[in-house]
């Protein structure tokens, strides 16, 4: 029964998977963004940078607020606004980190 | 906390014009009174207006700017005017020519002055409505 | 990436004009409160905020928000009364009364522009629409 085994003129070689299993960096992302790594990279600055803007911005709000609590500002609207402001940017960064975080997940669960 | 803007300035305001609203009744209720404690004819009481700052508005770098000014009542003085002389000896407080001396109290300035006081007022207690309605319109920006 | 939250040019401008107009109620809350105050006159918002703020649209280029943030509104002695009673008092009620209630208006139009970018912010962060 010698047909069976040779029917199909395939180059099997070429349908065997490369032995080297771990999937490298280039294979996953090649030459894209880079991914947040736990030494910072680009994404960090990114990240580190809009925490300090959000802490100015609370900081900034609670001066305000302060002075109109104290009395020493009668200018009620700019205390809200402040906090409005500073609970926007609060909510920002909030959901950049969600997005962040799910898009890592899904990557996790990529399978390889 | 200033919440409200300007209510410290109309406070004071509808206090002067109380204690105005209360002398003008006073004068009014005494407009034929010939006889008062001192043994006189009562005399109109005038009630007199100052103002008061409640907080500079000096901005930092020393630029003048006209303070925010509440209103109150400096004093109560009497009008000194004599009053009318009228003709009538049968009169109990008659003096020895039978003249009576009347209060110097003019029931028409009286009432224009009452109308006055009460339009004025009036006029703060409308600031007063609007100060609270902008802060609640101030606290909803954002929702 | 935290700033442009707060650099539209209109919601700038929106704000300082939101503190002038609390300044000029207050202003007129002094008015009234003194009507009757011998020798006093009224004061109101000094006019060259307003001017300040024109000029820096007349230019080129509109203004940055920064520059509109520097120009602050302060009360000054209103110059142009038309009648000032004997007893050296300028006020009239009945005006007072009327630029409050234009004043009102416009409060209530400023903070609906500033209201307004924060909802429309809010939206766009949480992709939610109320």
């Amino acid at each position: 029964m010698a047909i069976i085994g040779s029917v199909l003129p395939v180059n099997v070689q070429s349908l065997r998977p490369p032995l080297d299993l771990a999937p490298s960096r280039e294979m996953i992302a090649p030459k894209g963004p880079a991914i947040p790594a736990p030494s910072g990279g680009q994404f960090g600055e990114i990240f580190e940078k809009m925490v300090s803007g959000v802490e100015q911005s609370q900081a900034r709000a609670g001066e305000v607020t302060r002075s109109v609590l104290l009395g020493d500002n009668p200018n009620l609207h700019q205390s809200v606004i402040a906090m409005q402001e500073a609970s926007l940017s609060f909510s920002l960064m909030v959901e950049v980190r969600n997005k962040v975080v799910e898009g890592y997940q899904e990557l996790m669960r990529m399978p390889v | 906390m200033e919440l409200l803007t300007g209510i410290a300035a109309t406070g004071g305001a509808l206090n002067s014009q109380r204690t105005r609203l209360d002398i003008i009744a006073q004068n009014i209720a005494n407009a034929r009174t010939t006889r008062g404690p001192d043994g006189g004819p009562y005399q109109r009481r005038i009630v007199s207006f100052e103002s008061e700052l409640l907080r500079s508005t000096d901005s930092a770098n020393g630029a003048k700017s006209p303070g925010l000014a509440t209103v109150r009542v400096s004093g109560v003085t009497t009008d000194p005017t004599p009053g009318q002389r009228v003709n009538d000896p049968g009169h109990p407080d008659a003096d020895a020519q039978g003249m009576v001396t009347l209060p110097n109290v003019n029931l028409a300035f009286e009432m224009v002055d009452l109308i006055t006081a009460s339009r004025a007022y009036e006029a703060n207690l409308n600031v007063a409505k609007n100060s609270r309605q902008m802060a609640l319109k101030t606290l909803e920006i954002g929702k | 990436m935290i700033a442009p939250v707060a650099n539209s040019l209109n919601y700038q401008l929106a704000s300082k004009l939101l503190d002038a107009s609390v300044m000029r109620h207050e202003a007129i809350a002094t008015n009234i409160a003194n009507a009757e105050t011998p020798g006093f006159r009224r004061i109101d918002v000094a006019s060259d905020f307003n001017r300040a703020l024109r000029s820096q649209f007349t230019g080129g280029r509109p203004p940055s928000p920064s520059d509109v943030a520097a120009i602050n509104p302060h009360l000054a002695v209103d110059a142009n009364v038309r009648t000032v009673r004997p007893d050296g008092n300028s006020v009239e009620i009945e005006t007072e009364l009327m630029a409050m209630s234009r004043n009102r208006v416009d409060h209530e139009f400023l903070t609906e522009i500033v209201s307004r970018h924060i909802k429309q912010l809010k939206m766009a962060i949480s992709g939610r629409v109320t």
